[in-house]
């Protein structure tokens, strides 16, 4: 017996742009498509699921996960019902559907709490540092740089980052438990031997460092234009998802050794690695900007508004950040105190928001995801 | 100083609707004009093989209806000829330009012996043959042309003169210039038709890149009796084909490329060429896939049945694209949407069941403004009470000018466009 939900497409415009009702089942999306097979008919199956308002179906599926967007379905479609904007707006949904607080679907679905939330976030931060800054020190160390460390001492400023990193932790992980009841625990289809979890779990860890999905969105018969522009895609993504990974476990697993107050040379580590990543992250935001504005790839097409969030944010922390390290070795104390509060405000909710409950939790969800299906598919094999 | 001509009725478009209404007309004792664009009348009737569901000869019934038109006392045709400038002055007055395009070809001296052809050293692909074969630079259009009598296709022509010295009846004439004609008519009939989709609009099919995937049209110039190879062969390398496929709905039902309407008769004229494929290649397989089969006109659901009894493989699920494997053979990928699995197919003969579209250009033809419905066609200002009414009193449309539609259908839609223009005709006298 499966249960409907007639209210089911109501639902889903809110997390995207697509006209999927419109679907005369032609079957062309999944015959286009580089990643359907023999095994796995999509995105038409996903289409069909959420006409009939199959709720259930579609939170259990790994499916909207697998797909990288490449557009052909989009371009391709007989009546212009947008599967690939489908697909994206189910990522959406099952973000939210995974989250037991009910915050993502909060914040997928009304632009007010969003704004409220960064707004709390960036509140707590500032009444803390105005409660317990350290003195705003003018004078500067021998080589010319702000004390930022009698200002903000890495010491209080990384409990700060281990509480952030145990709630991120805690929020992402039980989210990602969750996916696993839903799709792995109440499939029961397939059981999964336990020996596969530990055989298969490279994938898990080789899919998070490589995106390696993305090549599947060429097939051979594309044009070299096309290619080049998945290719270029796929180094964008990788650089700003290198960078972030970089900066995070700098601030949180390191900040003794990232937040200096000795102005090393510029070939020390710490400033290259620091250089890579702002760079990487700032390369990313433009290009990623310039395609939601110019809308010439079919992912760009659509932007949900948490879209422009992650990326505002984004940029705002990215910029603020470099700020902080040129104030600070120009030794400009006031300017490089103000703008580190302002960094940590806006990095805060980002992280907070951004990470557990919206656009960034699919740096989890996207590894696990093709680690839940190979686990599928080793099981199905054995059988 | 023009040349000044006066009719009861002009016609545009000289096709099976355009004809018939013609002939209903002149009938009555209306003076009618025929101007055709192309070098000879019948339209594209003229150039298919059977009709569905009957599998009548569809020559056999254009012919003598086009010999009927031709030879009329009160029909006027002019071939190779366009009309413009159509302003209406007053009620039961319009007037217009026609022009006649030189043919280089004396129309009252040549004889369609086609000696000039032997001698013309151009050879072009045969537009008559949809490409299937070649043709030369001065030609009689096709065999059962009329009027039967040659053309020189200037653009092409090397200005030799060998048919010039050939032609026995000396009706070679290149100082021939085009001529205009200035016409007053009562009324307007538009039957100017349809024009077939383009398939190289959709590249993921390979049509014009894999010689082996053709279009519905050349198919059916392989099955008439005129037929270019007196066989069923396929372009790449004239093997027989013995795996054939149909992709329907290739250019309609198709936002993608601007035509979001069902074309009417890809359907059924697939049935109607799978079944006589089945009877030219009888060891062939024949599969057709589709989205929905529309058998909805009378007799329509019993060919289509008659088609799967003979065999027909029939498998729904829309073809997302087409690749080439050896030997020009055609891999196809598609869904099948009744498993509900994504399927490769290999076919040595693709066949693409192109859509039906609205000719452009005929609302420039008037000076007054003719409303288009969405889809380009003639918007038909009283669909119900009048079908062949326009947006301009006295101007009337015939066939698929106004829409998608099959053979009879176009021959009821010029019956009724002829009759509403006798009214209107004779509320005048």
């Amino acid at each position: 017996m499966a249960k409907i939900n007639p209210d089911f497409a109501k639902e889903i415009f809110k997390y995207g742009n697509t006209d999927f009702q419109a679907c005369y089942n032609c079957g062309n999306c999944t015959a286009v498509c580089s990643l359907s097979d023999e095994h796995n008919s999509f995105p038409r199956k996903m289409v069909r699921a959420s006409v009939l308002g199959l709720e259930k179906n579609i939170q259990s599926s790994l499916d909207p996960w697998l797909c990288y967007y490449c557009g052909e379905c989009s371009t391709t479609c007989p009546r212009g019902a947008n599967p690939g904007e489908l697909m994206m707006s189910l990522r959406r949904y099952l973000t939210a559907s995974y989250d037991w607080t009910g915050l993502s679907k909060k914040f997928y679905t009304s632009k007010i709490s969003e704004l409220i939330a960064i707004f709390i976030f960036s509140a707590l931060i500032l009444v803390l540092f105005i409660f317990y800054h350290g003195p705003m020190d003018t004078t500067l160390t021998e080589q010319g740089g702000v004390k930022l460390n009698t200002f903000a001492p890495w010491k209080t400023i990384e409990i700060g980052d281990w509480i952030m990193a145990g709630l991120l932790s805690f929020f992402l992980i039980t989210n990602v438990f969750n996916m696993f009841l839903k799709v792995i625990i109440k499939d029961k289809t397939v059981k999964i031997p336990l020996k596969l979890y530990f055989t298969e779990l490279w994938k898990l860890i080789f899919h998070f460092a490589t995106q390696w999905q993305f090549r599947k969105c060429n097939t051979k018969d594309d044009k070299p234009s096309d290619v080049k522009k998945t290719l270029t895609y796929w180094i964008m993504h990788w650089l700003l998802m290198s960078s972030y990974i970089t900066l995070f476990t700098m601030i949180v697993g390191f900040l003794w050794w990232f937040q200096t107050d000795e102005i090393h040379n510029w070939w020390h580590p710490q400033r290259l690695l620091g250089y890579y990543s702002t760079l990487g992250l700032t390369i990313g935001i433009i290009y990623f900007s310039i395609n939601r504005i110019k809308k010439d790839i079919e992912k760009s097409k659509f932007s949900h508004y948490t879209d422009w969030t992650f990326l505002v944010l984004l940029f705002l922390t990215t910029i603020s950040g470099i700020l902080v390290h040129l104030f600070r070795i120009n030794g400009m104390p006031y300017a490089t105190y103000y703008m580190y509060v302002f960094h940590l405000m806006v990095l805060f909710p980002m992280l907070m928001i951004e990470v557990p409950f919206s656009k960034w939790s699919h740096l989890a969800y996207r590894p696990f995801s093709i680690y839940f299906n190979n686990l599928k598919i080793a099981a199905r094999k054995e059988e | 100083m023009i040349k000044s001509e006066e009719y009861d009725v002009l016609v545009i478009g000289g096709g099976i609707s355009g004809a018939e209404a013609s002939i209903n007309l002149a009938n009555q004792g209306f003076k009618v004009l025929i101007v055709e664009k192309d070098l000879s009348v019948g339209g594209k009737m003229i150039h298919l093989s059977k009709v569905f569901p009957t599998l009548d000869c569809s020559a056999c019934i254009t012919t003598p209806k086009i010999s009927q038109t031709a030879r009329h006392p009160n029909i006027t045709i002019y071939t190779y000829s366009q009309v413009n400038d159509i302003e209406k002055k007053s009620e039961h007055n319009f007037q217009a330009i026609v022009t006649r395009y030189p043919r280089y070809v004396k129309e009252e001296d040549c004889t369609g012996c086609q000696i000039c052809e032997e001698k013309c050293p151009v050879v072009v692909n045969d537009q008559y043959q949809y490409d299937l074969v070649g043709r030369k630079a001065v030609y009689v259009p096709f065999s059962i042309a009329n009027p039967r009598v040659a053309a020189i296709d200037i653009e092409n022509c090397s200005f030799c003169g060998a048919c010039e010295k050939a032609c026995p009846s000396e009706a070679i004439d290149f100082s021939q210039e085009k001529i205009d004609i200035q016409i007053n008519v009562k009324s307007v009939v538009i039957a100017t038709g349809f024009r077939l989709f383009d398939p190289l609009l959709i590249p993921r099919y390979g049509f014009g890149k894999y010689k082996n995937v053709i279009t519905a049209m050349q198919m059916e110039r392989q099955l008439v009796p005129t037929r270019p190879f007196n066989h069923v062969l396929r372009p790449k390398d004239g093997k027989m084909p013995d795996k054939i496929a149909y992709v329907l709905c290739a250019g309609s039902r198709d936002e993608t490329i601007g035509n979001p309407i069902c074309s009417q008769v890809c359907c059924m004229y697939s049935v109607k060429q799978a079944q006589l494929l089945m009877g030219a290649l009888p060891l062939a397989d024949i599969t057709i896939y589709y989205l929905n089969i529309r058998s909805f006109g009378k007799g329509f659901n019993e060919f289509y049945q008659q088609a799967k009894d003979m065999g027909v493989n029939f498998i729904k699920g829309k073809i997302g694209k087409i690749t080439e494997t050896d030997n020009g053979n055609l891999l196809l990928r598609y869904e099948d949407i009744i498993e509900g699995v994504v399927k490769e197919a290999k076919h040595d003969l693709v066949v693409l069941s192109v859509g039906i579209l609205a000719n452009q250009g005929i609302s420039s033809m008037f000076k007054d403004t003719l409303e288009l419905d969405p889809f380009n066609y003639i918007k038909q200002s009283d669909e119900l009470a009048n079908p062949a009414k326009t947006t301009i009193r006295g101007v009337y449309v015939a066939g698929t000018a106004s829409g998608p539609m099959d053979i009879p259908d176009s021959i009821l839609s010029a019956g009724a466009a002829s009759a509403e223009i006798a009214g209107y005709l004779r509320l005048r006298r």
